[in-house]
């Protein structure tokens, strides 16, 4: 399938390329083995795959785990709730709730984070770090 | 929760982790069992004894076998329910 592709790609490229080189007579037959390695990188620089990294801007990333806070029953005091908020110092959570808040973002963010990762997690601040960090992240 | 040793730490926090995944479904609400949980744990925080901190991380393993049971029971249940009812 994607042998096919990449041959009909690369015959485009080849039937594409002399208009615009005209006048160099360079035969249009030339070998596929030659082609295959040279037309399709530009070929497929052109396609955006579904697959691919979209970005998330850090505010976005930060408004999303601030809202996810404010939803979460155990914080009380929602003034303290900024972007640099520590989650057992300011928002008075305990390792336990941690845990808790570190599940909900893996949830929002459709993502897994690995236990050691996880623990590392003590703050907005660096939720949102290592949010930005995964290129998977949604 | 338990400071000197790392390794029983993660233990502790993985069961947690396992356990609230298993309450989704709890008949009586997540937040019911999310509270009760959360108390249950905290309640063992003092623990400083390796062979406690063991001890405890088998009773939870037993309780989240217990939690599956249930399901099983309920879903059981609830087929037979139906199987009589038609």
């Amino acid at each position: 399938m994607f042998r096919t592709a990449l041959l009909r790609s690369a015959r485009q490229a080849i039937c594409a390329a002399p208009r615009c080189q005209a006048p160099i007579a360079r035969p249009v037959a030339r070998s596929f083995l030659q082609s295959k390695q040279t037309p399709p990188a530009a070929c497929f620089q052109a396609v955006r795959c579904y697959s691919a990294h979209a970005g998330l801007a850090k505010q976005e990333v930060e408004g999303r785990i601030m809202d996810l806070l404010k939803n979460f029953d155990k914080v009380t005091d929602t003034t303290k709730l900024n972007g640099e908020a520590h989650f057992h110092n300011d928002l008075g959570l305990d390792s336990l709730d941690t845990v808790e808040v570190v599940m909900a973002i893996e949830e929002e963010f459709s993502i897994e984070i690995p236990d050691k990762e996880a623990d590392a997690i003590h703050s907005v601040k660096q939720a949102v770090d290592y949010i930005l960090a995964q290129p998977d992240a949604h | 929760m338990s400071p000197p040793t790392p390794a029983l730490r993660h233990q502790v926090i993985k069961i947690y982790k396992e356990l609230l995944y298993l309450g989704r479904d709890y008949p009586q609400g997540y937040e019911f069992f999310k509270t009760r949980l959360h108390k249950a744990f905290a309640s063992q925080k003092d623990l400083a004894d390796e062979a406690k901190i063991r001890a405890g991380i088998k009773r939870a393993e037993f309780v989240k076998k217990e939690i599956e049971a249930l399901y099983y029971l309920k879903r059981y249940r609830t087929l037979r329910q139906r199987y009589d009812k038609a």
